[in-house]
This record gives structure tokens, C-alpha cells and sequence, in this order.
């Protein structure tokens, strides 16, 4: 093979093997940089028109859509921390108390419902937490209440059900490989110095699972802080979270700040992610799955 | 924390009621679908397929079940290859770390705000909103799934086999083709399945670039938003997951000879 031939080979290979990463610069990472440009244009008829302008940031945090940021915040912090309770107990089971084959049966298992859209889920939870569905049936056949209860549905309670069971399941991956990949001589070692159970967990095993946390939090955090059909489908009438407030900013043709409500909500999950990356090994989460050099 | 058989059994019992929570919605479409009409969950008649049949007579669904197909079997094509050189620089080339989280980059932005930046990206560009911003889309989103996928397949072999087949005279093209190729390929053929899922039960992100064109998800949406649920939809919705399940089975039988092939071969 010749020089020349050996390096076109060389480039050719190397324009292959960054192509996704181009792909992805281009079709995601330019386009979100250039939202947050455009969310200091301002509007023009249909469209938008170059200018610079903190118009749409003053409109976003002066008015009532402040609340909604607030709201927003307070029921993904809700729904994360709802979602991290109820998916670490599961994650520290399947990992450190049953055979690897059959907790990677059971994690499958929790995979399987969420392949299927979680808008078609969340359709259901209207039916299943109706005044005449399932749910208040149940109730009070089991004497719980005489009477159907209302706030079941429409209400903070449909949209944190829908929320939960459209993400927790997310959530138990990382925290199962971070637990998974823990170093069980640690533990052993804890015990042989006389912890407790107790002691041994808050001490060792949980501080050691805090990448798997982290990530679960960033998953829990991501779907629902930016969430747009849950709340239209289980909140009821006026029910706002930053994502339907920001397809109703696009539906009344104020396309600027929508950019800027959106430009808003991935600077946050950017903020997130930064400290991910700086704080924590991504390997501790993904670790087993790729033996990448770093 | 103690192990005893009764903790085990409460950790069962528990891991079984929140698979309940997770699978329970999957029910109700189906009961609604095939019920005899009136308002869906009132009234418990007859067993009926008519809303299936409707289906068909409604050309703008028809429409939108082409459009699906289409822009699933070109998001099953596409994103595999891309994950699997992605997957590839993350071997090959350097800062490793950084390929990583830009490939994953995707999964951690909200639906709402891709969707929105690649409308307003196409539509300074001048590109027309069509089943190719769609797909591209899609691609986006399904490739961080495709890549850990691949990811996962290609930790399970061994380079020494391509160490091999370099000592041999092979070059990094046929090493590939000849040695790795046959040993990943149902990581592949896994992550397009996988992908096809992805961008059948897309919505969020697709409303957004869509245009005029639907796909089945967004009609079931924008009806819903227009005139609410209907047995129409509730069929709809079961086909969906109907589909949906089959794939997630032809996706387990394809890992099962994976594995089968990786540990035998």
C-alpha cells in the first residue's frame, strides 16, 4: 500500500468514526445553541427577526409563568426524589442480594412498559383514576371512603402518578449498576470491623452508590422538569409545567420566548450534567458495559 | 437488611406491586377498544372489532400509519450504523469521555426543547418540515440507545481476536468485516429493533417538526387535544402496543441467540 493511499485510508477512517459525532453537533447541539440565540430576537408576523432584546426573558420572569418554573422545580425535585425512594431499594435488592441472571431478568421486566409511549400509559391513569374507574372502585369496596375521591385525577396527584410511573423506571439502572459494580469487600470489610447493618449502609454502600444516584436523579430530573403531555392529559384545566407552557408560547405564535423558556430548562439539565461530568466517573454508571480507555 | 426469608419475600412482594403500578396502564386501551360503543368505560357490552375495522376507512390514519413505517425502517437503518461508529470512536480515538457524553447527550434533553430547537433550526434553514426532519429527529433520539446497546454487545468480545486477524495480514476494514462484524452483529440488529420501538412510540419531539405530515402517534394526540379519546383511538393504542410487544419479543429472541452464539462461538 502506498504512503498516499495509507493516508487517505487514514482520513477516510477517521471522517467515518466522527461522522455520529458530527451528526450529532449538527441535528442537536447547533440547534440548541442557536435557540438560545434566537430567544433574544423578537417577534416579527409570523416568525422572528434579528435583534437583541431581554424582552422574553422579562416576559418569562416578570409574569405568572414564574410560577410555573416554580411549580416546575418543585414537582420534578418531587417526582425525583419520590422516584429515587421507591427505585433504591429495588436497585440495592436486584444487586447485591439475587443471582445477576435473574436480576437482569427482573430489570427487563421494568423495561418492557416503558417502550411503550408513555402518553398511551398516561391515557390510562385518566380511566384508572376516574371517579368511576378502578382506583375509587377499589377504595370503597374496601371501605376506605364512602364516597368517590375527586382529587385522584386532574389534580398534583394524577400528574405525580403519571409522572412516576412514565420515569422511575429509568431510575433503577444506574442506581442497579452503580450498586452492582460496588467493590463487595468494602461491605465485607465494614462488617469484619463490627457495623452494623445500618452503619455499614449509610457509611459504605450508599455513599459508594452516589454516581448511580446522581445519574437517577439527572434521569428522574430530565423527563419531568421539561415534561409537556402528562400535565395536559392528568393536570386538568390550567394545569402549567414549563413544557406545556412552552407549546402554548409556540400555539399563540411568540416563538422568542418559547426559545427562551426552552433555553431555560436545557441550561438546567446542562447544569446537571456538568457537575456529573466533573464530579463523578461516568464509568462508575456505564462502567461495565464498555471498557473504553479514559 | 437481614437477608431472612421473610425480608426476601417483602422485596419480592414489593418489586411485584410496582411492576403491577408499571403494566396495569397497558390494560385499558384494549377493554376500550373492543367495547360496543356509548361513552368508553360506562357501558360493558358486547365484545365488537368494528373500531379496528374503522380504522382503515379514515385515509388520514392510513396516511399516518405509512408515514410510521416509513420513517421507522429509515430510523432502523440509519441510527444502528451511526451508533456502531460512535461506538467505534469511543475504542479508537482519543478523549473517549467526551465522545461518550456527546453521543448521550440526547437522552438528557427534554422532549419539548429538541423538538423546538430543530423546528426553528429547519425552519431558518428553509427546510420544509417532511418525513426527513421527522427521521432525523428520531435519529437523534434513538442513538444514545443504539450506541450503549452496541456498546454492551462489543465489551463482550475479545480484541484479541482482532489482534489476530492483523497478525494475519488483514487490514482494519476486513479484520473488521471478517472477525468482529459476525460476532456484534445481533447488537446491531438488536439496536435497529430498538430504534424502530423508539420512533414508533415517539410523539413530543415529532409534533414539533412534523408539518403537515402525521405519523400514528401524533394523530392520536392531536385528536386528542382536538375532540378527546375515542374507542377509535383506545383501538389505535392497542395495535400500538400490540406492536410494540411483538418487536420487544423479536428484540429478546434476537439477545437470546446472541448470547447463545457469543458463548458457543
Amino acid at each position: 500500500m502506498g504512503a498516499l493511499q495509507g493516508r487517505v485510508a487514514g482520513v477516510a477512517r477517521y471522517a467515518l468514526l466522527v461522522l455520529p459525532l458530527a451528526f450529532v453537533a449538527g441535528a442537536l447541539l447547533v440547534p440548541l445553541g442557536l435557540m438560545f440565540v434566537w430567544s433574544f430576537w423578537e417577534r416579527a408576523g409570523f416568525w422572528i427577526r434579528p435583534a437583541f432584546t431581554l424582552a422574553s426573558y422579562a416576559e418569562f420572569f416578570a409574569g405568572v409563568r414564574l410560577s410555573v418554573l416554580e411549580r416546575s422545580l418543585v414537582v420534578a425535585a418531587g417526582v425525583t426524589l419520590l422516584g429515587l425512594l421507591l427505585a433504591y431499594p429495588i436497585a440495592y435488592f436486584l444487586a447485591l442480594r439475587v443471582r445477576r441472571d435473574l436480576a437482569r431478568n427482573v430489570l427487563l421486566l421494568f423495561t418492557i412498559p416503558f417502550l411503550v409511549n408513555y402518553i398511551i400509559r398516561t391515557f390510562s391513569w385518566v380511566y384508572l383514576l376516574s371517579r368511576t374507574g378502578p382506583v375509587n372502585r377499589a377504595l370503597m369496596a374496601a371501605g376506605v371512603t364512602q364516597r368517590a375521591v375527586d382529587w385522584l385525577l386532574f389534580s398534583d396527584f394524577a400528574v405525580f402518578v403519571g409522572l412516576i410511573s412514565s420515569y422511575m423506571p429509568f431510575m433503577i439502572y444506574p442506581l442497579w449498576a452503580a450498586l452492582d459494580g460496588l467493590d463487595r469487600r468494602l461491605v465485607e470489610a465494614s462488617w469484619l470491623l463490627g457495623a452494623s447493618p445500618r452503619v455499614t449502609f449509610l457509611r459504605v454502600t450508599l455513599p459508594l452508590s452516589m454516581p448511580g444516584v446522581f445519574a437517577a436523579v439527572i434521569f428522574g430530573f430530565v423527563g419531568t422538569f421539561g415534561e409537556s403531555a402528562v400535565p395536559i392529559i392528568l393536570g386538568g384545566v390550567g394545569y402549567q409545567l414549563m413544557g406545556n407552557t412552552i407549546t402554548s408560547a409556540l400555539d399563540v405564535l411568540n416563538y422568542p420566548l418559547a426559545a427562551a423558556m426552552s433555553s431555560v430548562v436545557v441550561a438546567t439539565m446542562l447544569a446537571f450534567l456538568l457537575v456529573w461530568y466533573l464530579a463523578f466517573d461516568l464509568r462508575a454508571v456505564l462502567g461495565k458495559i464498555a471498557r473504553w480507555r479514559f | 437488611m437481614g437477608p431472612g426469608r421473610a425480608g426476601r419475600a417483602v422485596a419480592w412482594a414489593y418489586i411485584a406491586a410496582l411492576l403491577l403500578f408499571l403494566y396495569v396502564p397497558l390494560a385499558p386501551p384494549l377493554r376500550f377498544s373492543l367495547g360496543g360503543g356509548g361513552e368508553a368505560g360506562t357501558r360493558a357490552g358486547a365484545v365488537t372489532l368494528r373500531w379496528y375495522r374503522q380504522l382503515w376507512d379514515n385515509p388520514l390514519l392510513v396516511g399516518g400509519v405509512q408515514n410510521s413505517l416509513l420513517v421507522g425502517a429509515l430510523v432502523g437503518l440509519i441510527t444502528p450504523p451511526l451508533a456502531l461508529l460512535a461506538a467505534m470512536a469511543v475504542r479508537e480515538l482519543r478523549r473517549p469521555r467526551l465522545i461518550v457524553a456527546t453521543v448521550l447527550l440526547p437522552l438528557f434533553i427534554p422532549g419539548v426543547s429538541m423538538g423546538l430547537a430543530s423546528a426553528f433550526f429547519f425552519r431558518q434553514l428553509g427546510v420544509t418540515p417532511s418525513l426527513l426532519t421527522i427521521t432525523t429527529v428520531h435519529v437523534v433520539w434513538a442513538l444514545p440507545f443504539a450506541f450503549l446497546i452496541i456498546l454492551a454487545v462489543m465489551a463482550t468480545f475479545d480484541p484479541m481476536y482482532l489482534e489476530a486477524a492483523y497478525l494475519h495480514g488483514a487490514g482494519r476494514l476486513r479484520a473488521f468485516v471478517d472477525v468482529e462484524l459476525p460476532l456484534i452483529r445481533h447488537g446491531i440488529l438488536g439496536a435497529a429493533i430498538f430504534s424502530v420501538i423508539l420512533s414508533f412510540n415517539e410523539t413530543v419531539r415529532t409534533a414539533l417538526v412534523q408539518g403537515p405530515n402525521n405519523t400514528v402517534q401524533t394523530y392520536i394526540w392531536s385528536t386528542f387535544l382536538q375532540v378527546g379519546l375515542s374507542p377509535t383511538l383506545y383501538a389505535l393504542m392497542s395495535l400500538l402496543i400490540a406492536v410494540t410487544l411483538g418487536l420487544v419479543a423479536v428484540l429478546l429472541l434476537v439477545g437470546a441467540r446472541g448470547a447463545v452464539s457469543a458463548r458457543g462461538g
